[in-house]
């Protein structure tokens, strides 16, 4: 079955441009250049993927809107929020209601597709069950690759995919200093340093939620981030 | 800043505002003034005054013939000696031949010599000579002789003659105008002998009882003090001094008046009339000093005197009572006020001296002008120059012919007294005006001043020295100019800031606006690159790909410009959400640093930390961010490839100090350095970078760095500023970062 990708964007030509993208790789795409259109079309059916710019011709939070109707009818549906706002605030708004992955215009399309597909297979390993090959253990971190969940003491945290990407790039090679550009290129975006920097303070604020004594995600200034398994950090504190 | 302009001499508002007000001594000025014209006019009508009182009181003695008739009025000339003056005496006269109760007897006295000499012998032997003075008291007219004679004779005790030796004739005319003549003729010292003798010689003559007298001798001579009744003398007397220096033998000499022995050679006495005096009695109630005088300035009259004839508008001040006296108000005027005034006013004297008349002789231009039948006035100072006489003199006429003259006399002192108390009530009254004004204008210029200074400092604090808006301004809500000075000052400021937060913005505005066509072009070149793809596997042709791929790498630049330009807004949204941290500014810094060495394997880091740890509060990514600007900017203009950052540390901040050498700030750059938009880079060193980086391409500066740096400073409450330094020249960015807790 052909997945069906829906495209809610005002601008035609970039929407056309991803659309063409989109069925080139194989999906149904259907687009949409208002929300009240889009949301007509929500009401019959929902699609297997939502992309979704946040502002809507006249309505500057259109995309949020939507996004929180989407949300409310599945918990599901996974949503990519692709826009021109850069600014953190937008990203955290967007994430917060809802969505899964929150992108820049400025994303090449190979990476916008490499996200689809990773969202798509993610959905597609939940139906089916846990193997271990996709499994690696770092200390109490643990990443499944195929379904794309990271369990920390093994309790899930709720990651996008681009954090995934970034952890698991992360925590592959434990104290290894991974710099900015190489954590961009695994994680598949690729945007300025203080954008980094802000992911990994929400992955950090994440995996706090659930442990308040997280620190397995050091700064090293100038440098770069790296994995802390636990055994090094416990020691660094002995010393 | 301010306080050095303070310092500075400055002719400020409130000066100017004084300035002008010193106008208001204009209104003192005219109130002077206005006093003095007034005076004038009160001493015009003084003058007036003064001719009407002398008019009336000659009025009262115009064709009054008999008031006139004994007198010697009628004669066309006096002679000094002969026609006698007699001085109202203030006094009774004790007879005792002591002239010590006769009041200024030395200056009054005529004195007679051998000028006046009547008779001699022998013409050369004369040792005879006398002073004589005439008075009247009450009903008697008084004479006193004081004689000079080295050889007094008496009259021998059996001698029957009265001439034969030492003796005085005194001859006068009755009220009858008839001759009597006397002979007082002593045997001894004591009381007098007067005899009445006769033109006949055979006659003998008879005692006269109504002239008494004493004879006393002195060590030069004698003296002779004698009275006559006022009843049995007329207008006309002699007398005569015969000297005999024998007893017995016959006279030697004889001085005197005039020749006694004959009613034709008399000469003139005039005493002070006792009928004028009465009618001018009536007139001295005027306040005013008044005289009568006949054609020869003799005195026939006098009434009131100069020191208390100070004019009709001397009203005495009533005294003030016991409470007003208590009164703080008089108090304050009477030992504070008043001495202050009388530094300018003159208090009108109480005692002065006025020596310009002899009591029986008066001169003066008026008074010859009104014998000479015309009215006049005239003004003098008094002898001692202290008070101001205001002197009027009118005619006396008898028969169509001046036969004396009314010269009333009165000192300005009533008027001066009347202005000095209207002056001291207007100073009283300028000198509150003035204190009140002063104080208001005072107040007044104070308050604006201090609201314009208020205005300007704040005007001053809103913007700083590169033109930055950093506070804004309070309007104030006052309802006048200055009110709305600031107000618009304030909407000035608003909109200039408004402005500035537009250009501040703009970059990522447009950042924002471009971003849409630039997805459009990148996602149209991605799908004809991947359609390329697809067609390039069947055909063996890749030339088109190139150009897609220079297109794709131009949009990537593009984005990457993009990215930059909305860079700085990118970080002041995040650093309203960043929470402040404790970390080692050390650790960070030496970290950052051998990350540099990394990137920049060309260049030689000198990194000098004075302590191992320095705590500080805030955000160490931003640190970093700071540290990457600072640091790619040195590096891209080192020429030397040397970067030496030193971290030291005060009392209460943490200073960064990354220097290199290689080419100088210009100066007017260095202020705006840290703002947006502002690059130093030319195309020169553009190059030279290049070159020295090796990079295929650099992106395009936008003048971001520094001005991301000041904002992770301003963050901090730090301060960042760059400096040239000199050989070798090169240039040092200072970051001040406080490491106080805020």
């Amino acid at each position: 079955m052909t997945k069906r990708i829906a495209i809610v964007e005002d601008e035609a030509a970039i929407r056309e441009n991803y659309a063409d993208v989109l069925r080139s790789q194989g999906y149904q795409v259907q687009t949409y250049a208002s929300r009240e259109t889009a949301t007509q079309a929500f009401n019959l059916r929902l699609p297997n993927l939502v992309i979704l710019d946040i502002g809507l011709n006249e309505e500057y939070d259109g995309g949020f809107v939507l996004c929180q109707q989407l949300r409310a009818k599945s918990a599901s549906l996974p949503i990519i929020f692709l826009t021109a706002r850069d600014n953190d605030f937008d990203t955290v708004s967007g994430l917060r209601i809802g969505a899964d992955d929150y992108l820049t215009k400025d994303i090449s399309l190979p990476h916008l597709t490499a996200r689809i597909s990773a969202l798509f297979r993610r959905q597609e390993a939940f139906k089916q069950p846990v193997s271990d090959e996709h499994i690696t253990q770092t200390g109490s971190l643990t990443v499944d690759s195929q379904r794309m969940t990271i369990t920390w003491h093994n309790k899930p945290i709720d990651l996008t995919i681009t954090e995934f990407w970034l952890v698991h790039a992360l925590a592959k090679h434990p104290g290894h200093v991974k710099n900015r550009t190489q954590l961009m290129t695994d994680s598949k975006i690729y945007v300025d340093d203080s954008t980094i920097t802000s992911h990994i303070k929400r992955i950090r604020k994440k995996f706090i939620k659930t442990d308040e004594n997280f620190d397995c995600i050091e700064t090293v200034y100038g440098m770069g981030y790296r994995w802390l398994s636990e055994l090094e950090n416990t020691s660094n504190n002995d010393q | 800043m301010t306080s050095k302009k303070t310092f500075q001499l400055r002719f400020g508002l409130r000066a100017k505002l004084l300035l002008l007000s010193s106008f208001l001594f204009v209104i003192p000025w005219f109130g002077y003034q206005y006093v003095w014209e007034m005076e004038k006019y009160l001493r015009f009508g003084q003058e007036q005054t003064l001719v009407g009182t002398a008019r009336a009181l000659a009025t009262a003695l115009h064709e009054r013939e008999k008031l006139f008739n004994n007198q010697a009025s009628f004669l066309p000339s006096v002679e000094q000696g002969k026609d006698l003056y007699g001085y109202q005496l203030t006094e009774a006269i004790q007879l005792d031949g002591l002239h010590n109760d006769w009041p200024n007897f030395s200056q009054r006295a005529h004195f007679y010599d051998h000028q006046q000499q009547l008779f001699a012998s022998k013409s050369l032997n004369l040792n005879l000579n006398f002073k004589a003075s005439v008075g009247k008291y009450d009903k008697y007219l008084y004479l006193f002789f004081q004689v000079v004679d080295k050889q007094v004779t008496f009259r021998g005790n059996n001698s029957r003659s009265i001439t034969n030796n030492d003796h005085l004739a005194l001859s006068f005319s009755d009220q009858n105008n008839k001759l009597n003549r006397f002979i007082i003729s002593n045997k001894q010292a004591g009381w007098i002998s007067a005899f009445s003798i006769t033109d006949n010689i055979e006659d003998i003559p008879k005692p006269a009882t109504h002239i008494q007298g004493h004879w006393l001798l002195t060590p030069q001579g004698y003296n002779i003090e004698l009275r006559v009744p006022l009843t049995t003398l007329g207008d006309k007397i002699a007398f005569a001094f015969y000297d005999v220096n024998q007893p017995g033998a016959k006279i030697d000499s004889a001085i005197g008046s005039a020749e006694p022995s004959k009613l034709v050679s008399l000469g003139t006495i005039l005493v002070p009339s006792p009928e004028i005096e009465r009618i001018v009695k009536g007139m001295r109630y005027t306040n005013s000093s008044i005289w009568v005088v006949d054609q020869h300035h003799r005195v026939l009259a006098s009434a009131g005197s100069l020191k208390s004839a100070s004019g009709v508008w001397h009203n005495k001040a009533k005294s003030p009572s016991e409470d007003e006296k208590n009164s703080f108000w008089y108090q304050f005027k009477q030992q504070v006020l008043l001495p202050l005034y009388y530094q300018i006013l003159t208090k009108p004297p109480t005692d002065f001296i006025d020596k310009i008349y002899d009591a029986k002789h008066l001169n003066g231009e008026h008074i010859v002008s009104a014998l000479m039948g015309k009215a006049k006035s005239q003004w003098r100072l008094t002898t001692d120059k202290q008070a101001l006489v205001l002197s009027a003199a009118y005619p006396i006429f008898i028969n169509n012919k001046v036969q004396g003259a009314v010269i009333v006399e009165e000192t300005t002192n009533g008027i001066r007294t009347l202005r000095n108390r209207a002056l001291e009530k207007l100073f009283t009254v300028i000198l509150a005006i003035m204190v009140l004004g002063a104080l208001t204008f005072i107040i007044f210029a104070t308050r604006i001043s201090s609201r314009i200074r208020h205005l300007s400092n704040q005007a001053e604090q809103a913007i700083d020295k590169q033109g930055r808006i950093i506070g804004k301004m309070s309007a104030s809500t006052s309802h006048d100019e200055i009110g709305d000075l600031s107000r618009s000052f304030t909407t000035a400021v608003n909109r200039l800031s408004e402005y500035n937060h537009y250009l501040e913005n703009m970059s990522a505005r447009l950042s924002h606006e471009l971003r849409t066509p630039i997805a459009v072009v990148k996602t149209s070149l991605e799908n004809l690159a991947l359609q390329e793809k697809k067609s390039l596997s069947t055909h063996e042709n890749g030339e088109e790909n190139a150009y897609i791929e220079r297109a794709q790498t131009g949009i990537n630049t593009l984005n990457l410009i993009l990215t930059n330009m909305s860079e700085a807004t990118r970080l002041e949204q995040m650093l309203a959400t960043t929470e402040k941290i404790e970390f080692d500014l050390t650790t960070v810094i030496s970290g950052c640093m051998a990350g540099y060495q990394q990137v920049y394997p060309d260049y030689t880091f000198n990194l000098s930390c004075e302590r191992k740890k320095l705590p500080l509060n805030g955000s160490p990514e931003h640190i970093v961010q700071l540290l990457d600007k600072v640091i790619n900017n040195a590096v891209e203009f080192s020429q030397d490839k040397i970067i030496t950052v030193a971290l030291t540390q005060h009392s209460e901040h943490a200073e960064l100090r990354v220097t290199n050498n290689g080419i100088l700030l210009p100066e007017q750059l260095s202020e705006s350095l840290f703002d947006s938009m502002v690059s130093l880079r030319s195309a020169n060193t553009t190059n030279t970078v290049n070159t020295a980086n090796k990079s295929k391409k650099t992106p395009p500066h936008l003048g971001l760095g520094l001005y991301i740096a000041r904002l992770i400073c301003q963050f901090h409450h730090g301060e960042i500023s760059a400096d040239n330094h000199h050989s070798p020249e090169g240039v040092t960015i200072k970051i001040t970062l406080p490491t106080k807790v805020w």
